[in-house]
């Protein structure tokens, strides 16, 4: 349970909000480059935090994210021409380079200052990982360049996809935080899913359906640790990863390739999903790659010509009934991002906290609000930088392993849970 | 229909329930950090220590209060530690819970900065017999995580 000012607090995201603020702190995820596949090519509309933007890669192939509108008369840049080093809004011809600054106003006289006193919002774009990466704060507090694993090996070993999921961002990465529900939401897909079948540990999974979580932090954020029994008296650990503020990681399987989100608040009802795929030590097979682009895994199939999910709320999820009946799918949504997506959208677009009733396997949940709220508050009251922002808390993994029955996870795994060039994860 | 239309007309009615909760204190330390604790306002939470177990836990005004009754009118039982601490009770007080069907968390504060010996040492008693374990540094993870649950 939240109060409702703690609610807000962590839901509001917009210009001027307290998490708002914090979020404006990071390099967040903003397009896929393949949104933006070529110099000069159409503009794509953006909207993060609340804040409506319009993505463009000019004549040089320098990438920009400025305000949507057209400084003079409102107009949505959008349906700009993307020529010659600008954009230029189709109303009046007034034309934007990537940094925002207006460098035409053809209505003025040539050679008038004019245009030089018109300035639009803007954030800088870097691409890293086949992402396109925006940090919405003060340009004197931007940070590092990202430094998350998946984003760093060479292309072929990662692949990254995204979709619209239409709810608030923090009850999306609640699930993400939320090991508790695989054994239920997921049960029938660890078996059949191309990117999660044939590991060994999974059998530990279907072995015992009640694991025991443990909730540790890490400097930047929590592992959250699912523990069943294996051989000899040791645990079979499977240890989730969670880098401030929307960050998970999952643990691997055998050799399957690494998976996790970032969740991206679009505005306060709506977040981007991401989701990588990613080996540290060899490429992604063909088959891998195909079954990402054909909605397995983590990933969907999408309505076409936009990131929407093939199922989605408006046709209930293509809810399954004889699937669920026979019990080939618990759910009855097909695949494990819709069957997260259509459980946390049914929750309404900010979930009211104060008439939620947490058990004591919510741990992690608790945790994770609590860290972001300390967080918020001391960034706000004395400018304290939040975890997750140092390169080091994103060189992460997560690891599944199996420890002595005594062993501190953190402490027995703590190889496992750094990134490390060239290494193998640790995976069962 | 948007979903915030949507959500408009959910039914509006306050949770009334607030789970029976006890909170034990397993060591010194950790008896310390319960007293403070204890001083908020709880609706259903009964606070007792183990720091000295021998048989009965013992109430924070020192009245001994027996085990399996208070285990009997438990929706959740929380055992407290503190690293390296001795929480020989963990697994008397578990068994009592696990023969009644009664959820137990270890909260283990402190711990993470602890030495791997401390930590290891209090898992090792934890483990067994908790459902859920948090390791924790800030001493009012507890006060939230009580808050969260209505206790």
């Amino acid at each position: 349970m939240l109060k409702k000012e703690q609610n807000d607090l962590l839901t509001q995201t917009g210009p001027g909000t307290p998490m708002g603020q914090l979020f404006r702190s990071y390099w967040i995820p903003a397009l896929l480059a393949e949104e933006l596949p070529e110099n000069d090519c159409p503009p794509v509309r953006v909207k993060l935090l609340s804040e409506r933007m319009v993505a463009f890669r000019d004549t040089n192939g320098r990438y920009g994210l400025i305000d949507e509108f057209c400084a003079h008369r409102g107009v949505s840049l959008w349906f700009g021409r993307n020529e010659d080093c600008g954009l230029r809004c189709s109303y009046h011809g007034w034309k934007y380079d990537v940094t925002g600054q207006c460098v035409e106003v053809p209505s003025e006289p040539d050679g008038s200052p004019y245009a030089k006193t018109v300035q639009l919002k803007a954030y800088p774009l870097i691409e890293l990982g086949g992402i396109l990466w925006t940090h919405m704060g003060p340009p004197e507090q931007r940070p590092p360049q990202p430094e998350f694993e998946f984003a760093t090996v060479p292309p072929e070993h990662s692949i990254t996809t995204k979709r619209v999921q239409e709810c608030n961002w923090l009850q999306a990465l609640e699930g993400g935080i939320d090991s508790s529900h695989v054994s239920f939401l997921h049960r029938g897909d660890l078996n059949t899913d191309p990117l999660f079948k044939g590991a060994r540990g999974n059998q530990y999974n279907l072995g015992d359906l009640r694991p025991v979580f443990e909730v540790v932090e890490s400097p930047g954020g929590l592992y959250i640790g699912a523990r069943r029994n294996a051989e000899n008296g040791n645990y079979y650990w499977r240890i989730t990863q969670w880098v401030m503020p929307n960050f998970t990681m999952i643990p691997p399987r055998g050799d399957h390739p690494i998976h996790g989100h970032f969740w991206v608040p679009i505005d306060e009802e709506n977040c981007w999903t991401w989701s990588y795929e990613y080996h540290p030590t060899r490429s992604l097979s063909s088959d891998e790659v195909s079954a990402v682009r054909a909605g397995k895994g983590i990933h969907v199939k999408y309505e076409p010509g936009s990131y929407r999910p093939l199922a989605n709320k408006d046709n209930d999820y293509l809810m399954d009934r004889a699937a669920q009946k026979a019990g080939r799918s618990f759910s009855g949504v097909e695949g494990f991002a819709m069957q997260d997506a259509s459980v946390q959208e049914s929750m309404g677009p900010i979930v009211d906290r104060t008439k939620e009733r947490l058990v004591s396997t919510d741990n992690g949940i608790i945790m994770a609000r609590i860290r972001l709220i300390i967080a918020v508050k001391a960034l706000i009251d004395k400018g304290v930088a939040p975890p997750g922002i140092d390169p080091a808390h994103q060189r992460v993994r997560s690891a599944s392993v199996i420890l002595p029955p005594d062993q501190p996870f953190k402490i027995g795994a703590s190889e496992a849970l750094i990134a490390r060039p060239a290494v193998a994860p640790a995976s069962v | 229909m948007n979903s915030a239309a949507e959500a408009r007309f959910r039914i509006q009615e306050l949770c009334s329930y607030f789970p029976t909760v006890k909170v034990i204190a397993l060591d010194t330390p950790s008896e310390r950090v319960v007293r403070r604790v204890a001083t908020g306002s709880w609706e259903h939470t009964t606070f007792l220590t183990a720091a000295a177990f021998s048989g009965e836990l013992i109430d924070l005004a020192g009245r001994p209060r027996n085990l399996t009754d208070e285990v009997d009118e438990a929706d959740l039982v929380v055992m407290v530690a503190t690293p390296g601490g001795r929480a020989h009770a963990a697994s008397i007080i578990g068994e009592a819970c696990s023969r009644r069907r009664v959820m137990t968390t270890g909260v283990v504060l402190g711990g993470t900065s602890a030495p791997e010996a401390a930590l290891s040492k209090t898992l090792l008693q934890l483990r067994p017999w908790s459902l859920m374990v948090v390791i924790a540094d800030p001493e009012d993870y507890l006060d939230n995580m009580l808050v969260a649950l209505r206790a």
